[in-house]
């Protein structure tokens, strides 16, 4: 086997060790070389990648949208999860706010998770503003900039968000939808005081990003090769439990769209860098 | 609108109460592509549902209302829950009687992966191999076991209560220490015969279930018998006696042994079939009524034992007489690695004589002597019957019986 393919990847939890030995193993059964490098935030990873130290970059939305903004466009995506395909903010409010839509949330408490969060933060803004409500001046903003720098993927600002309507200290919350529902099926949401209200249109979440002049057969052959994973076969089974998954996607850019335009809606990269 | 193959009503019942239960059930009896509608009071249950169909790879096809309810339609996904070769749809599950004889149907060989699922079971792929070695119905299983299991079972007795300790009289100290040596000797035969089917137990695939409970079985009469024998050891003053170097080897050979059909015929048959005999002279020569009695309780549970192990030994030399080579062997074997050890422990011996003499009296000790030695003759023709009966010749059963240890066992 020639040199390995290098996929990057933030460890957002010790779990990501055990999720990239086994599909390494997984690569390895394919005949495919697979190594993996990891970063504590997606800002070094994208830098990284930029520098062309690593061939792959597992990243969140947010982390695509730097490379594409950084590349001109010139960057590739791979794959994504199909629980990545089209997800979803979801605004949740206290049952006994009197909030029930979007409108209802003028003059209110809401709070957002971390700062650079595509769903707990960067999207639930964009909507809100396209719904009329301007996030500085019509609501009463508090952030949970928790793990700043892996963009959300710890679920803690998420968390904070939920435990913050829960008690009543802010009537009304964003969170992403993965978090919501995995969350209320595991008994989490104390369903007497928090609800949800609202639901966002869909957008993309991760993906497995390239740079365009780096994309060749080799990457090709690892994405069909990824494509592969079957959830009905239990030696996949166990990555895909892992990483929250049944199936790999193919790229379904204009999912990125509402990122791209949240982006510079709420100016993240002037802020940001 | 999509026409819904399946409709729940889901009340106003919400996910993490509940929901989640029955919409993965509704699922399961679609196939991937048909539609579920979900009735729902929630007013909330749209954004609910939305996220939870996503994370269970299941679509969402939207909701509307109707009559003033809500109405969700979510697509089935491909995922399977539970990865398995055997569908099994709600027709088969309904049926009683298939599933009953799924659980009735022995294996010829049994599979490791189905690890401790019990027979019957469907099993999901990718669970792990088990370390079972005993695979085969013709050594694993036999037609009594179930019969005996169920026997045993109703046959259950209590050290503590249902032997008349307060019926222990005060014995010659010749008789007591007699009495307390051959307890002794019991007690590590038992260790012995506890020691063997546990170590069985893992080795033997659970669809042979009815032979992992009877031996479970077993080993709790083991337990009980060591109990009791250590117990009147105790009970009335010399306490425990010696333990022999020559019986320990003996019984060693029994757990060393690596083959369940070998081990079981050495044990069982040969070794518990000759206690029989043993504990029916005890019961016959015991100085007091304690003694006795423990003597005919363990006999009961023994001669069970033995009539499993007979079972065992049949069916297999029925399914293959092959077997019947092998456990010759076997027992060859084991006598020629004992060869050193020519008679029984000699205080054991001079224990049963002192017993059946009714104490150390001069005029009374030819009878011990005579009584002993009838019962070695006794325990040899019954050898002899038995291994008749599992199909060996006459001449080889009384070849076996004569080179059988000396320590009964």
């Amino acid at each position: 086997m020639s040199k390995p393919i290098t996929v990057a990847a933030v460890a957002y939890d010790a779990k990501v060790v055990t999720i990239w030995e086994m599909i390494n193993d997984y690569f390895r059964s394919r005949g495919i070389a697979n190594d993996y490098v990891l970063f504590s935030n997606y800002e070094a990873q994208v830098e990284a990648l930029l520098a062309g130290t690593i061939d792959i970059a597992w990243n969140t939305n947010l982390a695509y949208v730097r490379v594409h903004r950084r590349t001109n466009g010139h960057c590739k995506v791979l794959a994504m999860r199909d629980t990545d395909v089209e997800f979803a903010t979801v605004l949740i409010a206290g049952t006994t706010t009197g909030i029930n839509k979007i409108a209802d949330l003028k003059g209110k408490r809401v709070a957002f998770g971390s700062r650079d969060s595509g769903q707990a933060a960067i999207l639930p803004a964009y909507f809100l503003a396209a719904s009329g409500i301007d996030v500085q001046k019509d609501i009463r903003l508090t952030r949970f900039d928790l793990d700043v720098g892996k963009h959300g993927d710890t679920g803690t600002s998420e968390a904070a968000v939920l435990e913050a309507v829960t008690k009543g200290e802010t009537d009304a919350g964003a969170v992403g939808d993965q978090y919501w529902g995995r969350t209320l099926a595991t008994g989490g949401v104390d369903r007497n005081k928090v609800k949800a209200i609202w639901t966002s249109p869909p957008y993309c979440h991760c993906n497995f990003t390239v740079l365009e002049n780096r994309y060749a057969k080799d990457l090709e052959e690892w994405t069909e090769a990824l494509l592969q994973m079957d959830y009905n076969n239990p030696a996949h089974r166990a990555i895909m439990d892992m990483e929250g998954l049944k199936r790999w996607a193919r790229p379904q850019l204009a999912g990125y769209k509402p990122l791209f335009e949240a982006v510079e809606v709420v100016g993240y990269f002037n802020a940001s860098g | 609108m999509v026409v819904a193959n399946a409709v729940c009503d889901a009340a106003s019942l919400s996910l993490g109460e509940g929901l989640e239960v029955l919409l993965s059930r509704k699922l399961d009896t679609l196939a991937p592509g048909q539609i579920l509608d979900v009735h729902s009071d929630d007013p909330s249950i749209e954004h609910d549902l939305r996220a939870w169909a996503r994370f269970t790879a299941h679509e969402w096809k939207g909701m509307h209302a109707e009559n003033g309810r809500f109405v969700c339609s979510i697509q089935r996904g491909t995922a399977q829950r539970i990865i398995t070769t055997v569908s099994r749809d709600r027709e088969e599950l309904d049926t009683r009687t298939l599933v009953l004889e799924a659980a009735a149907r022995i294996p010829r060989t049994a599979h490791p992966e189905t690890g401790f699922s019990p027979r019957g079971a469907i099993v999901e792929k990718g669970s792990p191999e088990f370390p079972f070695d005993v695979l085969n119905a013709d050594q694993a299983w036999n037609p009594e076991a179930s019969e005996l299991y169920e026997r045993a079972v109703s046959s259950q007795w209590n050290a503590a209560m249902d032997i008349p300790w307060n019926a222990l009289p005060v014995i010659d100290r010749e008789s007591e220490r007699s009495v307390c040596q051959v307890m002794t000797f019991l007690a590590e035969n038992e260790f012995a015969a506890l020691y063997v089917p546990a170590k069985w137990i893992p080795r033997i695939h659970p669809h042979f279930v009815e032979t992992i409970m009877f031996l479970s079985t077993q080993i709790c009469d083991e337990a009980r018998h060591i109990e009791v024998f250590v117990k009147r050891a105790l009970s009335n003053g010399s306490g425990l006696q010696f333990s022999s170097a020559s019986t320990q080897r003996s019984l060693k050979t029994l757990l060393d042994r690596e083959d369940f059909l070998e081990a079981s015929f050495l044990l069982s048959v040969l070794g518990e079939g000759t206690f029989l005999d043993l504990l029916r002279f005890i019961e016959a020569h015991a100085p007091d009524p304690v003694t006795a009695e423990i003597a005919r309780r363990t006999r009961i549970d023994e001669a069970r034992h033995v009539q499993f192990a007979l079972a065992h030994m049949k069916h297999a030399i029925e399914s293959d007489s092959s077997f019947r080579h092998k456990l010759a062997a076997a027992a060859r074997d084991r006598a020629s690695s004992l060869a050193q050890a020519r008679t029984v422990n000699p205080l054991v011996e001079e224990s049963l004589i002192v017993l059946a003499a009714g104490g150390l009296e001069p005029q009374h000790l030819p009878n011990g002597v005579r009584a002993v030695r009838g019962l070695y003759d006794t325990m040899h023709e019954n050898r002899i019957k038995r291994l008749q009966l599992i199909g060996f010749s006459k001449a080889d059963s009384e070849a076996l019986s004569q080179s059988h240890t000396p320590n009964f066992m």
